[in-house]
């Protein structure tokens, strides 16, 4: 098998580190490379005060993201971090079309459909816009 | 706009997506048009003020509405200028900290913070009565309860989707934006062929030109109380003026939008406040007093069933601000926090939805009891808390038009654009504000004289409200010097702009900067 990339979008919630196992699971088998994202454009892009609170969200990417190349290096798993100042869905999409990456690996809460409609579900996003494989990893699976 | 990769510690693949993300977002005419419509939430403001500036200012409304454009057209260069080099991590409370200092910057956020609490109430208050209009709930738009009830729902709603971080997409909101303003127009242009050709009311009366004439506005109080009312009605138009900064680039298009989104607004003010009171006649309008419903009212009379439409877009306009009104008052409380001049609490974001979702809650619980409260107290709550709220925006947009001239006061000699737009016309604008501010003050102190008549602790209504406000930040603002803001307040003032960054380069490190880490 070719070596490839796997995006995995990473926000620290535990669906998010069900989708990471799963991700460098894979990558030990396939030698991918794992690319965790972050996206922190803050949810509504418009309004004043917008850059501070992108600085926040930012420095919660840092953090939460900083416990997953831990990981990744405890296991010795090629990864790479990219903060990216996006929507999530859309920096995911951007990023794994730039790679040419294998899948994009997605946590899912596993909600309803509703309730996913009325949160806003980046896993339901991915399957309708993405153009390439998703991988969408249920939080139960990661143990 | 986007500005996240000027960030220091982005390394080479952020800076590349971040570059994407520019191209992507740069907006074209009929996006900014749509954007500088918006700005003011024209719908609502009109159903919302245009009664009382009637009945403050008789048919002198239109002038008044002239009147009240100009301080807010010197003051938005401030805006302008200063978001050029401190790009909205702050406004107000950043700009106003670094040049006055940080009791006043304080203070100007906390005027920022206090107008969010305000206006939201007010805002789901029209947008309440005139739901309950559209669907001919003719009995439950009578009682002031049910009102209040669908309100604080509304609220509450609108709350919950600000911590969810939901929002239209770009296309539904520009759609709206324009929906909205074609309303007003249709009903302007429907109205001035009926008073053309003699087919309006029996109570109607024919336009005169001296109805734009500020000069001939014989009650002086009327005057105050009208133009303190403007001030709210243009309140956010700052934002159609930071559309030309667009325009550097290869498109002047959002440039041009701004204009003539401006020109715009202006026209659809004064259409609907000369054809409303040509239409509908001044007994008709000041039955309705500070009552929402006028608008909807009297364009029944000129569209028939056609007013619908005109009836949804000041839904539409309110509900929409209420978002738009959450969310800058969120993020201020959270810039604050950042800057170490607010708890911390303010300054956490929720896990999954990444809003400053602590803040976001108790914006909405303290807005929900304070509208609760004061349509309980008040006869006038309209009235009242709309022009509590605009003593306090002439208060944070003075501060940040004197701010502007402090900031860029070594560039105001190089050429004589800059000392007009950056240094004489903001500070003209604040002067005017401060002159507002304090004639309605006076006026305000002797409640006999002014138009609600009502009064607290022996003052007008609304002086109390913004009084009320005002001194709870002091007494707050002590309290978190005195606690945990021993650092934020000794910040020194009158900071100035790097030159190399008013020629044209980047931006100024914001003020929660300096803060390390931010709790989770």
């Amino acid at each position: 098998m070719k070596k490839s990339t796997l995006v995995v979008g990473y926000d620290g919630s535990d669906c998010a580190r069900a989708a990471f196992d799963a991700a460098l699971d894979l990558a030990g088998s396939t030698g991918d490379r794992v690319v965790v994202v972050f996206g922190y454009e803050p949810p509504v892009g418009y309004g004043e005060e917008i850059a501070a609170h992108r600085e926040i969200v930012r420095k919660h990417g840092e953090r939460v993201t900083a416990e997953a190349m831990d990981r990744a290096a405890e296991l010795g798993i090629d990864a790479e971090l990219a903060l990216v100042p996006r929507h999530p869905t859309e920096a995911l999409e951007e990023l794994a079309e730039e790679r040419d990456a294998r899948a994009i690996v997605v946590g899912s809460y596993g909600e309803s459909p509703l309730k996913s409609a009325i949160l806003g579900s980046t896993p339901h996003r991915l399957l309708h816009d993405a153009h390439r494989p998703v991988l969408v990893v249920p939080v139960a699976s990661g143990g | 706009m986007e500005s996240a990769t000027v960030a220091p510690a982005g390394d080479e693949r952020e800076s590349e997506v971040g570059d994407k993300g520019l191209k992507k977002n740069s907006i074209g005419f009929l996006d900014g048009l749509a954007i500088g419509l918006d700005s003011t939430a024209p719908a609502y403001s009109l159903a919302a003020v245009i009664g009382s500036i009637v009945v403050a200012a008789g048919v002198q409304a239109p002038a008044v509405l002239i009147v009240s454009f100009i301080p807010m057209f010197f003051i938005a260069g401030s805006f302008y200028y200063m978001n050029k080099v401190d790009p909205d991590c702050g406004t107000t409370f950043s700009w106003v900290t670094r040049t006055l200092g940080p009791y006043a910057g304080w203070i100007g956020g906390w005027a920022i913070f206090t107008t969010g609490i305000l206006v939201i109430g007010s805002l789901a208050d029209v947008s309440a009565f005139y739901i309950f209009d559209l669907f001919g709930l003719d009995e439950l738009r009578r009682s002031r309860t049910a009102v209040i009830i669908f309100a604080v729902v509304i609220v509450a709603v609108m709350t919950t989707i600000c911590v969810i971080g939901t929002e239209l997409s770009a296309k539904v909101q520009r759609v709206m934006a324009l929906a909205q303003v074609g309303a007003l127009v249709l009903f302007i242009v429907v109205a001035a062929i009926a008073l053309i050709t003699d087919n309006a009311t029996n109570k109607s009366i024919d336009p005169s030109l001296s109805w734009l004439n500020p000069f001939a506005i014989e009650s002086y109080s009327g005057l105050l109380s009208g133009v303190l009312l403007g001030v709210f009605i243009y309140w956010g138009w700052e934002s159609a003026v930071n559309l030309t900064e667009e325009s550097k680039d290869s498109s002047r298009a959002p440039g041009l939008a701004g204009i003539v989104s401006t020109v715009t607004l202006l026209a659809v003010y004064i259409g609907v406040a000369v054809t409303l009171i040509g239409y509908a006649g001044l007994d008709r309008i000041e039955r309705f007093d500070d009552n929402a419903g006028v608008l909807g009212a009297v364009s029944e009379d000129v569209l028939g069933s056609l007013s619908f439409l005109v009836v949804l877009s000041v839904i539409t306009s309110g509900i929409a601000s209420t978002q738009t009104t959450i969310l800058p008052a969120s993020r201020t409380s959270l810039s604050m926090a950042a800057g170490g001049a607010f708890p911390q609490r303010f300054a956490t974001i929720h896990p999954r939805f990444l809003t400053p979702a602590f803040g976001t809650i108790v914006i909405g619980f303290i807005a929900v009891a304070w509208y609760v409260g004061a349509s309980v107290v008040s006869d006038n709550f309209l009235f009242d808390s709309l022009s509590a709220l605009s003593l306090l925006i002439a208060f944070y947009y003075g501060l940040t038009g004197i701010a502007c001239a402090i900031y860029w006061r070594h560039e105001l000699t190089k050429s004589a654009k800059n000392l007009i737009f950056i240094g004489v016309a903001p500070v003209v604008g604040a002067l005017m504000l401060f002159y507002l501010l304090y004639e309605s003050v006076r006026e305000l102190s002797d409640p006999g004289s002014s138009y609600s008549g009502t009064s607290v602790l022996g003052v007008g209504v609304p002086l109390a409200i913004a009084l009320f406000f005002f001194i709870l930040g002091l007494v707050l603002m002590v309290a978190w010097r005195l606690t945990k803001g021993r650092e934020f307040f000794s910040r020194r003032p009158f900071e100035a702009v790097p030159p190399e960054i008013a020629a044209g380069g980047g931006h100024v490190e914001s003020v929660g900067a300096s803060e390390e880490e931010v709790p989770g």
